[in-house]
């Protein structure tokens, strides 16, 4: 499958410093790609190049395989964005500012503006002010015209900021449905981890404009986890567990004992603990959170 | 692709969907007012036009025998001396600032106001979309950063020309209801090719208006640049602003020492200098005048152009 965007070692040098290293990254049609990093890590400044709103010092974006700094137009004519906040034109109601972005595309009708309207449900202040929305209510507009032109990646940068929590399940729900139903790519910012957890099938994180490591939700789920073991006798127990598992990564916690190990391997820890009379009050599995991993790979000193 | 029509259309919808814009176009209309309304109550009718546009040419002779006058000046005189005699042989009273044309003519001044409404749009069009942030939205559309730099242009130039022509309207309007219209047949009389010729008064109120018309474009490019350049609306209202009021005193008191000064910009924006005057410094022409102009507007928009088709969004 040919990626729907594709970053090749793309730097960015503002003056004689290099704000963003060689990164390089592949987002495919039908997968919602989450972008993380402590502030100031070059998030923004990476979606800026992708869009084309800075230059590009060395290296090349590709979208849908077009270069998006030689042939810009060609190139963003499929990418649907908000850029940090969805600021609007205050003066203008919510349809002159649709309307507005509907003109700079070529066939944009009446009709589908009315139906993106409809879609991120403004349709009863749509013709008011956009100086009277609320915040949430700009980041369904701003979320209306990056769909407009019915674009095939969507680049949205903390979509969610403003949304009460219903509006922030109704936006991830319907994310997930564009995907997965209508096959776009979507790539989403946030510094809600839990929530991008929810939204994300892989994501990307970033420091100091480096690509830290590209994982995907799946993988989280499947490596190795830890397993907090309440056992008696301890000491016995961990003896027990030298033996079976020489490898294994064991430390006596307070309530009792942490283990790392794959999932398929704790029905057969546990026999080998019961066939030595250790008793076995409770195996917990303590999944590893997108946080956690977060903090883990950007060394965990940062705020997010 | 967007045509450069729908991005127009876009522009169009920003100036004239605030309030701002219509607030300038209410104090026009006012001003046009206020002005016929002032020259109603302070313009004295002279008793005998005839015996003062004698004295007035008995003036102009006694000017003319002097030696030392400069030729540009000197023929200005003749011509005008030419011009009043066919007033007294054919009966044609002068044009007076309280009749229909009179006022029209006069209402060119009002162009300055027009002149600085512009600079706020012009300057307006670029820096507002930095400040208000929605540029990142306007640049990432299919629509190359040229072309959405040449519509704001052009429709600031509209918006001028917008309001050129309420301002024709506005007064003939306010002439003819101030005024009345019983002179509209008046001619204007025209030296050519050594002869007075009659032409239509309406020709003259055009080419007046469209004389005093090249501070407008010249100022509205220079803040359009500065906009462009500085993505500042104040910085380029203030530059624009003050260049227009102090621009023309400056290069006046250049032009009294130094020959360079025709070179200036400011030097070239008053055009009406050729038809009704002498120009500033000697040797000067109308076609030289429109070659620095040109000059001028092609780097204005050349800087403009460069720096903001590379520049980083990171508003």
């Amino acid at each position: 499958m040919n990626p729907l965007l594709q970053l090749k070692n793309v730097r960015k040098d503002i003056g004689k410093k290099t704000i963003i290293h060689d990164l390089s990254l592949e987002v495919f049609a039908g997968e919602v790609f989450g972008f993380l990093g402590p502030n100031g890590a070059g998030k923004t400044t990476t979606i800026r190049m992708i869009v084309g709103l800075m230059g590009i010092t060395s290296g090349e974006v590709l979208i849908n395989g077009i270069s998006i700094q030689k042939d810009f137009e060609k190139a963003i004519q499929h990418v649907g964005a908000i850029v940090e906040n969805p600021e609007m034109y205050k003066f203008l109601t919510g349809y002159q500012n649709l309307l507005h972005y509907a003109r700079m595309t070529k066939g944009v009708t009446k009709e589908r503006i009315d139906e993106v309207v409809q879609l991120v449900g403004l349709e009863k202040r749509i013709h008011d002010k956009v100086k009277t929305y609320s915040l949430g209510m700009r980041q369904r507009l701003g979320l209306a015209q990056a769909l407009l032109h019915r674009p095939s990646l969507l680049i949205l940068d903390e979509p969610t900021n403003g949304l009460d929590p219903a509006g922030i399940r109704e936006i991830r729900d319907y994310l997930r449905k564009l995907a997965k139903e209508e096959g776009l790519g979507i790539i989403v910012s946030s510094h809600l981890l839990s929530e991008m957890e929810m939204m994300c099938d892989r994501f990307a994180i970033i420091q100091h404009g480096r690509l830290v490591g590209i994982e995907s939700v799946q993988e989280l789920s499947k490596q190795a986890q830890k397993v907090l073991l309440t056992v008696e006798p301890v000491e016995q127990a961990l003896t027990v567990i030298k033996n079976a598992y020489p490898h294994m990564n064991v430390t006596p916690a307070k309530q009792g004992i942490e283990v790392s190990l794959d999932y398929e391997e704790i029905p057969n820890l546990n026999a080998a603990l019961v066939s030595e009379h250790i008793k076995v009050y409770g195996i917990q599995v303590l999944t590893k959170s997108l946080e956690e991993r977060f903090l883990e790979m950007t060394g965990g000193n940062e705020i997010v | 692709m967007s045509s450069i029509f729908s991005l127009i259309q876009n522009e169009n919808m920003k100036i004239y969907r605030r309030f701002g814009t219509w607030f300038m176009i209410g104090l026009l209309a006012l001003a046009t007012l206020a002005g016929a309304l002032i020259i109603k109550a302070t313009h004295k009718e002279p008793e005998n036009w005839k015996a003062e546009v004698a004295s007035e040419i008995k003036r102009m002779e006694a000017e003319l025998s002097e030696e030392k006058l400069p030729k540009m000046y000197k023929n200005y005189l003749k011509q005008q001396l030419k011009i009043n005699e066919y007033r007294l042989e054919h009966n044609i009273k002068p044009v007076a600032p309280n009749t229909f044309w009179g006022y029209l003519v006069d209402s060119a001044d009002i162009i300055a106001l027009i002149t600085l409404f512009t600079i706020i749009v012009a300057a307006g069009s670029v820096a507002s979309e930095f400040s208000w942030g929605t540029i990142k939205l306007l640049l990432i559309r299919p629509a190359s950063r040229t072309k959405i730099l040449l519509s704001k242009y052009i429709a600031a130039l509209l918006f001028a020309l917008c309001m050129l022509l309420l301002l024709f309207i506005f007064s003939a309007v306010v002439g003819a209801a101030v005024f009345g219209i019983e002179n509209i047949r008046e001619p204007y009389l025209a030296y050519q090719n050594g002869a007075v010729v009659e032409r239509s008064m309406l020709f003259h109120v055009v080419q007046v208006y469209a004389l005093n018309c090249a501070d407008l474009v010249m100022m509205a490019t220079f803040a359009f640049m500065i906009s462009a350049v500085f993505r500042n609306h104040s910085l380029a209202i203030g530059l624009a602003t003050f260049a227009l009021f102090v621009g023309p005193q400056v290069t006046a008191l250049l032009a009294m020492k130094f020959d360079w000064a025709k070179y200036l910009l400011f030097a070239n924006t008053n055009l009406t200098q050729y038809i009704d005057g002498t120009p500033l410094v000697e040797g000067m022409t109308m076609s030289f005048s429109l070659m620095m102009l040109l000059v001028y507007f092609v780097i204005f928009n050349g800087i403009a152009w460069l720096i903001f088709r590379k520049r980083d969004i990171a508003a």
